[in-house]
């Protein structure tokens, strides 16, 4: 990304131009992928025609002024639709920008589209939208992952250099695994989620996907910070990309936590991803075994919460003030028949959970009591910080699956397995390609830091990046 | 197993117009998933809080000041059903008129 | 029926707060706006909105709560109460169930002269939905309906009372002091008809002394003060007919109507919905400065119940002229600045209850100093009543001249000068023989007569007083 901005600066090229390449990438690769629901091509070209006019005039107003970005389309846009990927907001066009977006705008950023995901961001595999599946760009049989699958397909096709996706329990990391792409979901409260649509809000965090660390980390640097709109986003935490420094690995204490590298994981990926530690412990890092206990129930307690909190989440879609609406004779037929056919079966299937596990009777055995096991998860991650500075993990126990591979909804819930953690606890945790498989597939490896040592995640990654990938 | 009668009433509560195949699928899959969930129940939590935040922030207040609103047409726009500036919705009661 | 039976009650109280702007956006609460022109993502729910509590509406429940004699919590959470209706825009209220703002308090009142205390078990903060208009004369009859969100999400507080009303007439009186202290303390505009002060109340009956309390009903839809007496006196008697007849309560949700008279089934306990409380994740935990809450609490104004106490004891008023002082505070208000220039509070209380009442309701009051001025006058007897009466309504006209000025321009002076009155006392005599003659013959009725005509020749100016003394002097010295 500096060398785009470096071109940019240098007159050697312009937004107009960048954003008519990507646009012909899209064309190019959008029948195969599906990446994109929508493409704003008159949008994008204004923004980029704008933006090339200030840094005629020298009044660019980031370095990044003009280059252009992709959006989950759960992120509000306003004046451009956002789905969710749902039948129930297909037609829906936001009054007002996300937060994230404003941020966005204000840096420059022409938007080229909003990326596909599972309905609602409820999904692992992007197979969940009611705008079809998007495909992995590494293989035409294999899912890109979910739910910001069309986030992390498009940054790996190079229809964007960069992207916004959504975590709620790996959303960005899995797709970002799956499609060998860099992908960050921050300290929970460190973005603001104003404008973000709800999956659930205790969990929810918006992030970067990228090409490269450093992308990622620009990209993290105009999104953190407070925002008075957003109750839940922490005080003073803005983000400055650090310089790297080499130096830091040594003496740095990577913690292994057993549970991690258990049954389930693929041969291939834990060899990828022990190679990695491996360069790490060469270059002076300390490697601490230690375990999470607790992430057995991480999924359970995942689920649990995350069906609850979205049947509350998604109660508002009643068809009176937005979104589609089927007619009934009466309110509650009509809010019951927009509803059944407005939403997915996998929305369904979640609000009925949900609905389950808060009622009169069943709150106490499965919510609350989801909610103390998640104080316990919480409470387990804060004493491994006393033993590492980091976690490394495989980002998903496998590489990406075939589409229409997961037809039990539990197994597809599995590959949340060494993500959801870190949702749990409201950490960072940032995934980057560590390398592929023997069908050539993108491995992931998972780096999860304490709460706002995004700076420290960072400069892990990026040195891992430049030994692993040859990346400079 | 979660009886058929159970998830209707969730549907209802839910307000989710289910097909009879569907209820079927959600009845199984409420019965999976709670099984699946009955290691949770288990776990000794009984020194514990419930988490409902993710971390500890500082509630961070607003000052009571107007700032501007939608244009009506704006907040109308989205509407299925308006009606003189109104959104308009079919009868609440049931099964009357 | 209260040989057989006690009543017991207990209320439910909204209150709208009066800030500015809602509590979790910053669209404005004024009242009377186009529909749907007072919204904004926040407040219509639009997907990805966030709320954002407005500090005002937490200052206001915990001074309303301070004024109730609450235990203000300084941690409290904000919960999702889950249900489907037209005017509520998230399908979800956000509310304080288990952790609400003011703990328990009390409300001391008078049911007659006797001082009541009813006490308050909770007070929590929480948004208003939208407002629903129907297409028919009820929402039962309705083909659809209209919805206006301008009012959904301004703050309000519910305000739970232990069921230890006993009457109609208590739930009412009870009511009427709550909303006085909601206005002592400015929080609320209370206005009933507006929908700012809202009322719904449970009843049950237990045989007299028990201590295990019958079935409650529910009953809501009470928009005024006499809906709550008489709908609580109707559903009193329907359930005494029942027990008396060896039925049985339902536990339900009964409606006024207004018109009928009556209340009416809305639904019974089957059909009471599962709420689905669960914390909000938009919402961190409130955690109230202790210091903060104590500051508040120290500047509460003077309470209803304060002042008429103090106007009892120090300023020896009645207790129906206090009340009358303390219910309209305008008076009471008026009342207190009157007595920095005039501290003499029965002839104050006196000139405001009267006429100045009547003219005061239409016209808006006047300047203190002014009244005080009048007060004077009538003090030192430079003018009698019937000329008091005519400055007032002369000072709501205008109030540029003082009262001692209107005095001077239109000769209003009192005539108190005895030898000049004696003058017109003997002509008025001189001129009705035959009457004089009557009245000394045992017509004492007559007496009024002459100071009547007294009066009008001079008038209305002459001092009563004297004219009495002198007509005394003058007729009963020659009666036989």
């Amino acid at each position: 990304m500096k060398k785009l901005a470096y071109l940019l600066q240098s007159k050697q090229v312009s937004s107009i131009e960048l954003v008519e390449k990507y646009l012909a990438q899209i064309e190019a690769s959008e029948k195969k992928l599906n990446a994109l629901i929508t493409v704003d091509k008159k949008g994008a070209l204004q923004a980029a025609r704008e933006a090339d006019q200030r840094w005629k005039k020298g009044e660019n107003r980031s370095p990044w002024d003009g280059i252009p970005i992709v959006l989950k389309d759960n992120i509000s846009t306003r004046g451009m639709r956002t789905t969710c990927a749902s039948k129930i907001l297909a037609d829906y066009v936001p009054l007002y920008d996300a937060s994230v977006v404003t941020l966005l705008r204000k840096q420059g950023l022409p938007i080229l589209g909003k990326a596909n995901l599972d309905e609602f961001a409820m999904g692992s595999s992007t197979e969940y939208s009611s705008f079809g599946v998007t495909v992995n760009p590494f293989d035409g049989n294999r899912v890109a992952g979910g739910s910001s699958g069309g986030s992390a397909a498009a940054v790996a096709a190079g229809e964007t250099p960069w992207a916004l996706g959504t975590d709620t329990g790996g959303s960005i990391r899995q797709p970002a695994a799956f499609c060998g792409v860099v992908g960050l979901k921050p300290t929970y409260g460190r973005v603001s989620r104003y404008g973000v649509v709800a999956l659930a809000p205790s969990l929810d965090q918006v992030g970067p996907l990228a090409k490269t660390v450093e992308d990622a980390a620009i990209l993290f640097s105009i999104l953190a910070g407070t925002d008075p709109k957003d109750a839940t986003s922490a005080n003073a935490q803005e983000f400055n990309v650090p310089n790297w420094d080499d130096a830091l690995i040594k003496g740095l204490k990577i913690g292994i936590p057993k549970e991690f590298f258990g049954e389930g994981l693929h041969p291939e990926v834990e060899e990828a991803v022990r190679r990695a530690l491996q360069i790490l412990e060469e270059e002076g890092a300390l490697l601490v075994p230690l375990s999470l206990s607790t992430n057995v129930y991480a999924i359970d307690t995942y689920l649990t919460i995350v069906t609850a909190e979205a049947s509350s989440s998604l109660a508002r879609y009643d068809g009176v003030r937005y979104g589609q609406r089927k007619e009934g004779a009466d309110s509650n037929t009509m809010f019951a028949k927009t509803r059944g056919e407005g939403f997915g079966a996998e929305v369904k299937r979640r609000i009925m959970l949900g609905t389950y596990v808060l009622g009169a009777g069943h709150y106490e055995d499965f919510y609350e009591q989801a909610q103390k096991v998640r104080t316990l998860i919480k409470d387990d991650l804060q004493s491994a910080w006393e033993k590492a500075d980091l976690i490394i993990t495989p980002t998903t126990p496998t590489t990406a699956f075939k589409i229409g591979e997961k037809r039990n909804p539990l197994e597809m819930y599995l590959s949340d397995l060494y993500t959801a953690i870190a949702n749990l606890g409201g950490i960072p945790a940032l995934s980057l390609p560590c390398g592929k498989d023997s069908r050539s597939l993108p491995i992931g490896l998972q780096i999860m830091a304490n709460h706002f040592q995004e700076e420290l995640m960072f400069q892990a990654a990026y040195f891992l990046e430049k030994k692993l990938l040859g990346r400079a | 197993m979660i009886d058929r009668e159970e998830v209707i009433r969730i549907a209802a509560l839910a307000r989710l117009d289910l097909s009879e195949e569907e209820i079927e699928k959600y009845q199984r899959d409420l019965t999976d998933f709670l099984t699946a969930c009955a290691q949770l129940k288990k776990v000794d939590v009984s020194q514990l809080r419930a988490t409902s935040h993710a971390v500890t922030i500082k509630p961070r207040l607003r000052q009571d000041r107007v700032g501007p609103s939608l244009k009506q047409t704006d907040v109308l726009s989205g509407g299925a059903d308006v009606q003189d500036g109104f959104f308009r919705v079919p009868r609440i009661v049931e099964g009357q008129g | 029926m209260s040989r057989k039976y006690d009543t017991v009650i207990g209320l439910e109280i909204h209150v709208a707060l009066l800030t500015e702007s809602k509590f979790l956006c910053s669209c404005s609460t004024e009242f009377g706006a186009p529909p749907n022109s007072h919204c904004c993502p926040i407040c219509l729910g639009l997907p990805g909105s966030l709320p954002a509590i407005n500090a005002k509406a937490v200052e206001y429940a915990v001074i309303a709560g301070s004024a109730l004699n609450c235990v203000i919590n300084p941690f409290s959470k904000f919960d999702r109460k889950n249900y489907f209706y037209p005017d509520l825009p998230k399908a979800y209220q956000i509310t304080q169930d288990a952790y609400p703002i003011c703990g328990p308090g009390y409300l001391d009142y008078y049911v007659q002269d006797k001082l009541e205390r009813t006490k308050i078990v909770r007070i929590h903060l929480e948004e208003e939905a939208g407002k629903l208009i129907h297409s028919g004369e009820s929402i039962i009859d309705s083909e659809y309906s209209l919805v206006d969100y301008n009012r959904a999400g301004i703050p309000l507080i519910e305000i739970v009372t232990a069921p230890d009303i006993t009457a109609p007439e208590q739930a009412r009186l009870f009511l009427e002091q709550l909303r006085l202290v909601m206005n002592y303390i400015q929080v609320s505009d209370t206005k009933m008809e507006e929908g700012s002060l809202r009322c719904d109340a449970n009843i049950s009956l237990k045989p007299k002394g028990s201590p295990v309390l019958g079935t409650k009903v529910e009953i809501k839809n009470l928009n005024s003060f006499r809906a709550l007496e008489r709908a609580l006196e109707f559903e009193k008697e329907r359930q005494r007919e029942v027990l008396e007849q060896g039925g049985q309560i339902e536990q339900e949700s009964r409606t006024w109507d207004e018109r009928a008279g009556k209340t009416m089934t809305m639904r019974s306990k089957a059909d009471a919905p599962d709420y689905r409380f669960f914390p909000d994740p938009n919402l961190p935990p409130l955690n109230l400065d202790p210091v903060w809450i104590e500051n508040l609490k120290k500047s509460l104004p003077e309470l209803p119940l304060e002042r008429l106490h103090r106007l009892k004891d120090q300023d020896r008023l009645s207790h129906y002229e206090a009340a009358f002082l303390v219910n309209y505070p305008d008076f009471g208000d008026l009342f207190e600045k009157v007595k920095v220039t005039f501290p003499e509070p029965k002839a104050i209380v006196n000139l405001l209850m009267g006429d100045y009442a009547r003219l005061a309701r239409e016209h808006g009051h006047l300047n203190p100093v002014r009244l005080g001025e009048l007060l004077q006058l009538l003090a030192d007897e430079v003018i009698n009543k019937n000329q008091g009466k005519d400055i007032l309504e002369e000072l709501f006209k205008t109030e540029e001249d003082s009262p001692a000025e209107i005095v001077e321009k239109r000769g209003w002076r009192m005539l108190s000068d005895a030898a000049q009155l004696r003058k017109v006392v003997e002509g008025i005599l001189a001129d009705n023989p035959d009457l004089v003659g009557r009245f000394r013959n045992g017509e004492n009725k007559l007496f009024g007569f002459f100071i009547g005509q007294v009066m009008r020749a001079t008038e209305g100016k002459a001092d009563p007083e004297v004219v009495n003394n002198l007509l005394r002097e003058e007729l009963e010295g020659g009666r036989n």
